[in-house]
Formats: C-alpha cells, sequence, structure tokens
C-alpha cells in the first residue's frame, strides 16, 4: 500500500502516512497480543434441535436424527442430547442463546419440515450461539422418497457454513460383504450412503469380489470379481446394472483405480510374468505399462494432479508406497516409516496420503504429510485395512477386524472420534468413498 | 510343529509300509497336523490297499529273491513312498515370501515326476496368503507363490501346459481365526489335480 | 631595603650630595643655627615609611585566584566576584598608596626646595658674615687687647658651644639610636604582623578550601542523595511495571487458555490463516466489543474465532485496576493454529 504511494510521487499525503504510522506504530505495539495456536481437542458442540413436523411424514428416521448422526459421524461435532436441550425451538425467533449457552453449546440449528402431496419441505436455521448469529437458513425440498436425501444435503450445508468446506454426507459408500454359512460363501457388493443407509445390493457372487472403485462422476464402479474363477475387472454401470468385462488376461487383473476424465483405468496385471501395473484406455482396451519390475506392484491410484500415481511395490524388500509423478519419471519412494505399507489413496488436494501400516504386529491406518513427509498413525485397532478418504479429505473410512467379523469405521481424517457404521450383516470391507457429485 | 513337511512324508510313508491297509492311523496324523487336504482321505486309502500286498513275512521270502526281483521290490518301495508324498499337496510359506521351503521340495519334485510320467494330467496351482496386509497385495503375494511353486514343477518334469496358477490372495483362508497358527496354515500353495 | 630605598631616591635627586657632605654641611649649619639660635633644631621628621601597606599587599596579591582555580572547577560565580571584588579592593589600596607616596614625595619636595631655598640664604648670609668678619678683623686687629679678652671669652665660649655641640650630637646620636631601635622595632611589629597576616591569610585558605571541600562533599553527598532517591524511585516503578507485567502475564494465560477450550478451528484452517480481533472488555470482564481488525481471508475462519471471543462469559481480569486498564482495557488476539495443515 505505502509503497504504491511511494509511486504516485505526491510528497504531501506520504509524508501525512508516514507521520501517521509513526504515530500508530507505537501504540500498537504496546498493545497487549495474545495468540492462540490451538483449538479445543474436543469436538464442536451443536445442537441440532427435532425439527417440528407437520404433515404426513414418511416412515424412517426423523429429517433432524439423520442430521444429527451425520454431524456426530463427521467426528468434528458433538450433537447435544434432544434430552439435555432446556427448550425446543424450531425457529430463529424462539432462540434463547443464554439456554444454549448455558449448555455450552457453540451453535443450534432449529427447522421444520412440512408434507404436502409427494413433496417434503424443510426449513432450517443455523445459529451462532456466542455471536447470537445467524450463519445459515433455506428452504429445501424432495421427494418423499428421498427424504434421507434432504437430510444429507441440511448436514452438507450446516457443515460447509461452520467449517467453510464442503460437506461429504451426500455422497455413496460402495463395499463388499461377505456371509459364510457352512462351506457356502456369498460375496455382496454394495452402495449406500455415507451413513450405511439405504443398502442396495449390485452384484452376488459366491466367489470373491474385490477393490471397488468410483469412477469421477459416481455413476460407474470398477471392480474385481472372482466370478469365472480367476480375478477379473469389470466395470459396471450402477443406473442400468450393465457390466463388461474389461481385463480378464492370464494371471491376476486386479486393483482397477479411475482415471480423473473416467475414460481410463489403472490395474495391475501379471501377464507378462509378474505383478505390474497397466493403464487401460477403456475405449479401445489398450494397455500401456507403466512399471517395469521383478517385484510386485500394485495397488496404483492416481494423485491429485491427475498425472502421477501412487502404488505398492515391494522392490525394496516389503511392500512400500511410491510415487511416479508421470508416466516415465522414476518412482519415488514415499514411506520409510516401517516394514510394511501399502494400499495408498491420497486425498483430493494432494495434502496427504493414507495407507495401510504395520507397527509391531498390528496393521493401522496411517497417513504421511507429503510435504513434511511426517508419518502419523490414525487408527488404534488392529488389523485396519483399505483406507478411503471422503472426497473434502475430512473423513476417512476403513474396515477393521471386530471379533471373526470386519467392519466399517469412519474417523475425522487427522485421526480423532471413531464412528463405527452399523453393518447389515456379517463381514464387511472395501469400503470405497464416492466423489461429490453436483 | 518342529516337523518338516519331508519329514511327515517319511514318516507317514514308514508308518504305511509297516502297517498295511490301516488307513485310520494316516487320516488322524494328517488331521492333528492340520496338513490334508480333502483328497487325503481317498488316497490313504489307495496307498493302505497298492503298497506291499499279502501278509508273509518279509524275512522269510526275501532270501529267495533274485537281484532282479529285490531291484523291481526297491522300485515299488520307491514309487509307493512318492506315491505316499504326493498326498501332500499343500506348502507353506513364511510371512511375505514366496520362498519354497527345503522339506516341500522331495514332495514337489515327486509331484514333478508324477505330471512328467502322466502328460494328461494337470494341475491347478492356488496361492493364498493370510489375512494381514492388504488385500490386493495379498493377491500379488498369492500369485508369487503360485508362480514359485510352478516354476520348481516345470524345473522338476512337468510342462508348463499341464499347469495353471491362480492367486485367492486372503480371500480363501484354510483355516479361520486371526491367530499366528491360523495365518501360518493360511500362507499356502494348494496343488489341485483335476 | 627601606633606607636603600630612600637613598636612591636622594642619589637620584642629587647625586653630588654625599651623606658626608651632608654632614658637613649640617655641621656648618648647626654651627650657624647655633650662632643663630635654637630656633632650627628641629631634626626633620623622617616622614612614615611610605610603602609599609603597599608591600603587605603584594603577597596577598596572586595567591587566593591559585586556590580557587585549584581546587574549584565549576568555577563558582560568587567567589569569582569576591576574588574579583578583592581585587578592585588591592588595586584601589595600591592606587591609595601610590597616591599618597606621590603626595609624601611632594612634600618631600617642597621640603628639599625649602632645603634650598634656606641653603641659598644661609650662603649670602656666610657671604655677608665673611664680609663682616673681614670688617670685624680689621676692628679686631684695631682692638687686639681687648679681643684677647673677648677670645678668651671667646674660646671659652667655643669651649661651651663645642661642649653643647657635642651634647647635641650626643643627643643626636641618641636619637638616632632611639629611631633605630624603634625602626627595629617598628620591623619586628610588621614582620609579626606580616606573619600574622600570613597566618591569618593562610587560615583564611585553610579555612576557604576547608569550606570549599565541605561545599563539595555536601554537593556530592546531596547528589547521591539525589541519585539514591532517583534510583529508588526507578526501582519502585520498574518493580511495580514487572509486577504489573507479571500480572498481565497471568491474566493473558488465563485468557488464552479459556479461549483455547472454547476455540473450534474448522476443517479449512491452515497454518497460515491468522485472524486477529480487537478486544474491548469492562473492568468486571465482561466483553464491550469485539472487531475483526485483520482477517485471514476465509469467512469461516474468522467467524469461529469471533466465536470463541464472544463465548466467554466473562474474562479473568485482574483486580488491579492499574493493570486492567493498561493492558486489559483493550486488547488484541490473533488465532492461527499450529497443529494444522
Amino acid at each position: 500500500m505505502r509503497q504504491g504511494k511511494h509511486t504516485v510521487g505526491h510528497q504531501f499525503p506520504l509524508l501525512i502516512t508516514v507521520i501517521l504510522s509513526l504515530l500508530a506504530a507505537p501504540v500498537s505495539s504496546d498493545e497487549l497480543l495474545i495468540r492462540i495456536t490451538k483449538g479445543a481437542d474436543s469436538a464442536i458442540p451443536i445442537s441440532v434441535v427435532p425439527f417440528t413436523e407437520s404433515g404426513q411424514m414418511p416412515a424412517g428416521e426423523k429429517i433432524s436424527t439423520i442430521v444429527r448422526n451425520d454431524l456426530q459421524m463427521s467426528g468434528e461435532f458433538d450433537p447435544l442430547a434432544p434430552e439435555e436441550m432446556l427448550s425446543l425451538p424450531s425457529k430463529g425467533s424462539e432462540v434463547y442463546f443464554r439456554d444454549w449457552r448455558l449448555l455450552g453449546q457453540r451453535y443450534v440449528l432449529v427447522g421444520q419440515v412440512s408434507s404436502s402431496g409427494d413433496t417434503l419441505q424443510a426449513r432450517y436455521e443455523l445459529y451462532d450461539v456466542s455471536q447470537e448469529k445467524r450463519l445459515a437458513g433455506a428452504t429445501a425440498s424432495a421427494p418423499k422418497s428421498a427424504a434421507r436425501s434432504l437430510a444429507h444435503h441440511i448436514s452438507d450445508r450446516v457443515y460447509k457454513a461452520i467449517t467453510g468446506v464442503q460437506g461429504a454426507f451426500s455422497t455413496k459408500l460402495a463395499y463388499v460383504t461377505l456371509e459364510r454359512s457352512g462351506n457356502k460363501s456369498v460375496y455382496r457388493l454394495q452402495v449406500s450412503d455415507v451413513d450405511g443407509k439405504r443398502a442396495r445390493v449390485r452384484l452376488e457372487s459366491d466367489e470373491p469380489i474385490l477393490s471397488p472403485a468410483w469412477s469421477p462422476d459416481a455413476k460407474k464402479l470398477a471392480y474385481v470379481s472372482f466370478e469365472t474363477g480367476k480375478p477379473a475387472v469389470y466395470v459396471h454401470e450402477l443406473a442400468s446394472g450393465q457390466r463388461q468385462r474389461v481385463a480378464d488376461f492370464q494371471g491376476l487383473n486386479s486393483a482397477p483405480a479411475w482415471s480423473d476424465d473416467g475414460r481410463s483405468l489403472l490395474m495391475t496385471l501379471s501377464k507378462d510374468g509378474n505383478a505390474e501395473i497397466y493403464r487401460m484406455n477403456l475405449a479401445n482396451g489398450d494397455l500401456k505399462r507403466l512399471t517395469n519390475h521383478w517385484s510386485i506392484d500394485t495397488e496404483p491410484t492416481y494423485d491429485h494432479t491427475g498425472k502421477g500415481f501412487f502404488f505398492t511395490s515391494d522392490r525394496s524388500g516389503g511392500p512400500q508406497i511410491y510415487h511416479k509423478s508421470s508416466d516415465n519419471a522414476e518412482p519415488r519412494r514415499i514411506t520409510f516409516g516401517s516394514r510394511y505399507n501399502a494400499r495408498p489413496r491420497p486425498d483430493a488436494t494432494g495434502d496427504f496420503v493414507y495407507y495401510v501400516h504395520q507397527r509391531d504386529r498390528s496393521f493401522h491406518i496411517a497417513r504421511t504429510d507429503l510435504e513434511s513427509g511426517e508419518e502419523t498413525v490414525l487408527t488404534r485397532t488392529e488389523s485396519d485395512e483399505s483406507p478411503s478418504v471422503s472426497p473434502n479429505g475430512r473423513m476417512l473410512i476403513y474396515a477393521t477386524k471386530q471379533g471373526e467379523d470386519s467392519v466399517l469405521t469412519v474417523i475425522a481424517a487427522d485421526g480423532g472420534a471413531a464412528y463405527s457404521l452399523p453393518a447389515s450383516s456379517g463381514d464387511v470391507r472395501e469400503p470405497a468413498w464416492s466423489p461429490i457429485v453436483r | 510343529m518342529k516337523l518338516t513337511a519331508a519329514q511327515k512324508a517319511l514318516a507317514l510313508a514308514f508308518t504305511l509300509g509297516l502297517m498295511a491297509g490301516c488307513s485310520s492311523t494316516g487320516d488322524t496324523m494328517g488331521e492333528e497336523d492340520g496338513m490334508t487336504t480333502s483328497g487325503g482321505e481317498t488316497s490313504g486309502q489307495e496307498s493302505g490297499s497298492t503298497v506291499y500286498g499279502g501278509e508273509d513275512g518279509s524275512g522269510i521270502s526275501s532270501s529267495e529273491m533274485t537281484e532282479e526281483q529285490r531291484r523291481e521290490a526297491e522300485e515299488r518301495a520307491m514309487e509307493a513312498q512318492e506315491q505316499a508324498m504326493r498326498e501332500i499337496t499343500t506348502f507353506y510359506f513364511d510371512f511375505d515370501t514366496a520362498e519354497i521351503k527345503p522339506e516341500a521340495r522331495d514332495v514337489l519334485v515327486a509331484h514333478a515326476r508324477f505330471l512328467q510320467a502322466n502328460p494328461g494330467q494337470d494341475v491347478r496351482i492356488e496361492g493364498h496368503a493370510d489375512e494381514r496386509g492388504t488385500k490386493e497385495y495379498n493377491l500379488a503375494l498369492g500369485e508369487r507363490r503360485a508362480n514359485a511353486v510352478q516354476r520348481f514343477l516345470v524345473v522338476n518334469g512337468a510342462a508348463r501346459g499341464q499347469t495353471e496358477t491362480v492367486s485367492y490372495g486372503e480371500e480363501k483362508p484354510a483355516v479361520m481365526g486371526s491367530s499366528e497358527s491360523a495365518w501360518s496354515q493360511n500362507r499356502r500353495v494348494e496343488l489341485v489335480f483335476e | 631595603m627601606i633606607g636603600h630605598e630612600r637613598d636612591k631616591g636622594d642619589e637620584a635627586q642629587a647625586p653630588w650630595k654625599s651623606p658626608v657632605v651632608l654632614s658637613v654641611f649640617l655641621h656648618s649649619l648647626i654651627l650657624v643655627v647655633a650662632l643663630a639660635g635654637w630656633s632650627w633644631t628641629n631634626p626633620i621628621k623622617e616622614p612614615p615609611p611610605p610603602s609599609i601597606s603597599a608591600r603587605l599587599v603584594t603577597p596577598n596579591d596572586p595567591e587566593p585566584s591559585r586556590v580557587v582555580d585549584e581546587v574549584d572547577e565549576p568555577d563558582r560565580d560568587e567567589e569569582r566576584q569576591k576574588a574579583q571584588e578583592e581585587q578592585r579592593k588591592r588595586e584601589q589600596e595600591a592606587e591609595r598608596l601610590q597616591k599618597e607616596k606621590e603626595r609624601q614625595e611632594e612634600a618631600r619636595r617642597i621640603q628639599q626646595q625649602k632645603e634650598q631655598e634656606r641653603q641659598r640664604k644661609a650662603e649670602a648670609e656666610r657671604k655677608r658674615e665673611e664680609q663682616r668678619l673681614a670688617e670685624q678683623q680689621a676692628a679686631k686687629e684695631k682692638a687686639e687687647a681687648e679681643a684677647k679678652e673677648r677670645a678668651r671669652k671667646k674660646a671659652e665660649e667655643q669651649r661651651r658651644k663645642e661642649e653643647a655641640a657635642r651634647k647635641a650630637a650626643e643627643e643626636k646620636r641618641r636619637a638616632e639610636e632611639e629611631r633605630r631601635r624603634q625602626e627595629a622595632e617598628r620591623k619586628e611589629r610588621e614582620e609579626q604582623e606580616r606573619l600574622e597576616a600570613e597566618r591569618k591569610r593562610k587560615e583564611r585558605e585553610r579555612q576557604l578550601r576547608e569550606s570549599q571541600l565541605e561545599a563539595l562533599a555536601e554537593q556530592a553527598a546531596q547528589e547521591r542523595e539525589a541519585e539514591e532517591q532517583r534510583r529508588k524511585e526507578a526501582a519502585a516503578a520498574k518493580a511495580k511495571q514487572a509486577r504489573m507485567l507479571t500480572e498481565s502475564e497471568k491474566y493473558k494465560a488465563l485468557i488464552r487458555k479459556q479461549l483455547e477450550q472454547s476455540w473450534y478451528p474448522p476443517g479449512s484452517a491452515t497454518k497460515e490463516m491468522v485472524v486477529t480481533l480487537q478486544i474491548g472488555l469492562l473492568p468486571t470482564g465482561e466483553l464491550a466489543s469485539v472487531k475483526v481488525v485483520s482477517s485471514s481471508g476465509n469467512t469461516a475462519f474468522d467467524n469461529t474465532a469471533v466465536s470463541a471471543a464472544t463465548s466467554l462469559e466473562r474474562y479473568p481480569v485482574p483486580d488491579d485496576r492499574d493493570v486492567f486498564e493498561k493492558y486489559f482495557r483493550k486488547f488484541q488476539i490473533g488465532f492461527n493454529p499450529e497443529n494444522v495443515r
């Protein structure tokens, strides 16, 4: 600013500026400054007041309950139980900030839901208790059959208003369940909301199903199925149920990963001897080999630039994460923290890469800061597998053992509070978080 | 647990030879060791019926044998031993390796000779891993183990065309559970003769 | 010295008048006077020695200023004035003495003129006497006989006169002795006086020096005291400042702790984000005003900071009103997370 005035060349205003700044400087420097460099360890206290309802409500959970659970699941919020609320306002004029302040609440969400015919309408308002200020407020509507979508939409808006980050509550999860009865095993590829609800089976097989991967438009899944007795890569269009077996070569056909444009897949093939990474053009099936090493190279995944990719290789002895910044670049090793680090999953911003990490005899999910190289172990559970980052980079889902079975757990991406998804039945594994679809 | 596969195989062969027809013993042992597969029972019965038929004491008739007879008997004994070894179709591995253990070599050699002798016989080599680590990496690891066994068979006489490899990774454990015992039994290659 | 000076003065005036000549002349004169009568016999009163006081002044002249110069570096005005005053007085005195001397000189000169006049007259008288004696000779020769008797009477007379002259000379000698004695006494007295003056001067100097030293010592003591006072006051001020600072640090830490517990940095927060708030408090600790003085550029981030600042029911503030006014009436809070990207 001041330099700009220099160039203008008006000496007088410049002089005044300098004098003013000289006068101002000692005053401000004398003033006490308290620096706050860390925040509360606990989650943000928020009250999602049960929305008042009018008209015929669809069966199932209430909108406000779904919103409350969403916020809870994120690990960043600590919603107050409705029983503990002193009042149940449904609009801004009914909110007595003092009450919420006494309850230690930082935000209050109030709202009303009404139905008319087939349409469900929700009016909601979000208030900052300490500032006594309205942060967000809108009216949203959806078909009755999409009540949960309406709720997740509100969750996204609330999340965005408070954190400044796009919510990921309207996204989907793909995962595989395994049901064993006697000698028979049934594998099911399923797709659900991020809270595990509205799950639908997309593929059922007696043979293993592995590695579901979302296309960038969230309309297709690529996965590995053993339905023919050996692994093959399939692309499955969810809306139509149409499937295409895109890779069925001698040996391994596995670990599909979509390119940003959705036109090609990275995958692991061993048709040329051992596990190597290839890129397949989905339009014509052309392959380009991207790694060439006697070791195992697998689990490829594009980085945030869409040009380079991460993968697992045991070229150093045990499995470790490597990165290639382009097709022809030399692989760069990313992980060094232990002798077993595999299945990389980068976030959308390129800040971190998440992976399975062995420490002592346990397998955890860890992440490495790609800028500093600093590694953080995020989970305390054992036998953790298949990390998948939410598209906004704020949450992480992974599979872990609970007794004999595997369950899915959501945690804050920095390792915060954990939230177990209620599994439908049996073993749940291989979660994949869908992109945000606008 | 210290008994190696080869030692077990030899023990099995001797047991079968000395107690011909007594099939139950081998089964029990196999089950205890957790190393036989579903095919074990039938082949055990087979071997029981083929090795050393008759109940005449070996000590009485041996002096009357000609040199030729003696060689024939040795070959038969050898064949019986190999056949007994071929009862073993599962081979175990250490964590995150595809190295064939020394005790498995004789057995695999027996399988290779068998395949060489029977060109019409195909074998499916199934690679497995324990549940630890990632599924895709384990898939590749299972394949590496299967490939290791395949190479060994081919080097020892089997035709590549007789073999087929497939990896199931950690998807088809032999034993359920998350113990070192279960894991050690799940890190394996199985030969499936079709 | 004194005589010598006076002799010199006589020589300069009439070098041919040696004391011998003068004595002969005086004897002649005495004879004449004796013949003429006793009216002239009063000895010339010596004028009082003119240079006594002047001589007393001189040693006083340069001395005191040296002491002043030496000791009193600060060069006090008062003393300089005093010294100047003394100098001036001395000069006046010298002038006065000079005038006195001149006046005496003048008197002596007049006296000498008178003397010369008298001598000249005496000469004329003598010539006339010789004339008369010659006539008398003639007469004497004429009357020798009677003259013999007269001569015998005259010799007798002469003898008696000589005796008188001798007595007069004796008298004069005694007078001279008396004068010398008096002179010696005077000199002794003068020496005594001079020594006394010297002693007094030294005493004065000593007193002056001592008083100066005392003044200096007193001044130094006063300065020390003032310095001590200043030091005490500074220490007290510093202690108070330190106490206030300690007090402010204590409450600063309390406020920081409460804010850390009530700040929920949003998910979008990065290490680079800083928002600074201007906080105004009431002495009760209640929030009077909060204002974003420099934004992080991220609305959600700024919001969480303001939220944290406004969430405190009561800020912990010191009871000491000075500390409150100085540090907590108005202050700033900077929110800048470290444990994020």
